[in-house]
């Protein structure tokens, strides 16, 4: 993948300012100690890793530039969920949501938005949000059925019985 | 135009992301 995002200087700029960039080149007749770890059956196969080295997303085959920033960024999110910190993980999924409407993978940047506002604040309601923006924005996408369930939590608190 | 500079040893690259507390980007990528 040399051309496509590489040559587009705003990609440059955000993967210089957010990411240390590494290329690890494949050999299908020989392959590497890094392909054998992990799992590299297909190229371009981009991985974020944090800094301990660990996988925290992938993805297998070319992505055009928009759809890839957007994956970037919902990575770093995935990243800042998988360790519990929900307030930099809901910030990455809002610049998905903000600043990348129609790409592929933001339909699960609001469901993953919506899980990780409930995480922080234990409020259901979060999770409702997710199916009325998915059901409203998103109709079609995978995860708008996904978001199903919650579709019966209700937005409003139950109204208080009468005093006796 | 610039170019990306790429770190091409995955320990370095971790060593670099410990230091900087930044999450790499890895492309594993084929000539062909």
């Amino acid at each position: 993948m040399n051309a496509g995002p590489y040559s587009d200087e705003k990609f440059q700029k955000y993967i210089e300012e957010e990411f240390i960039p590494l290329k690890s080149q494949c050999f299908w007749d020989k392959r590497t100690e890094l392909m054998k770890h992990f799992d590299i059956v297909w190229t371009p196969t981009l991985l974020i890793h944090d800094s301990e080295g660990k996988e925290h997303y992938r993805i297998v085959g070319y992505v055009p530039t928009d759809d890839l920033l957007a994956h970037l960024k919902f990575g770093k999110g995935k990243l800042f969920f998988n360790r519990h910190h929900y307030a930099e993980a809901i910030s990455q999924f809002k610049a998905v949501i903000e600043q990348h409407p129609d790409a592929g993978v933001t339909p699960e940047a609001i469901f993953f938005l919506g899980v990780a506002e409930y995480f922080k604040t234990h409020d259901a309601k979060a999770l409702r949000r997710v199916y009325d923006t998915l059901t409203s924005r998103y109709p079609q996408s995978e995860w708008a059925r996904r978001s199903q369930p919650y579709s019966q939590i209700p937005l409003e608190e139950p109204a208080r019985s009468a005093a006796k | 135009m610039g170019e990306i500079k790429w770190e091409r040893d995955f320990n370095i690259a971790v060593d670099k992301a410990k230091k900087t507390k930044k999450p790499i980007y890895h492309d594993f990528w084929f000539d062909g």
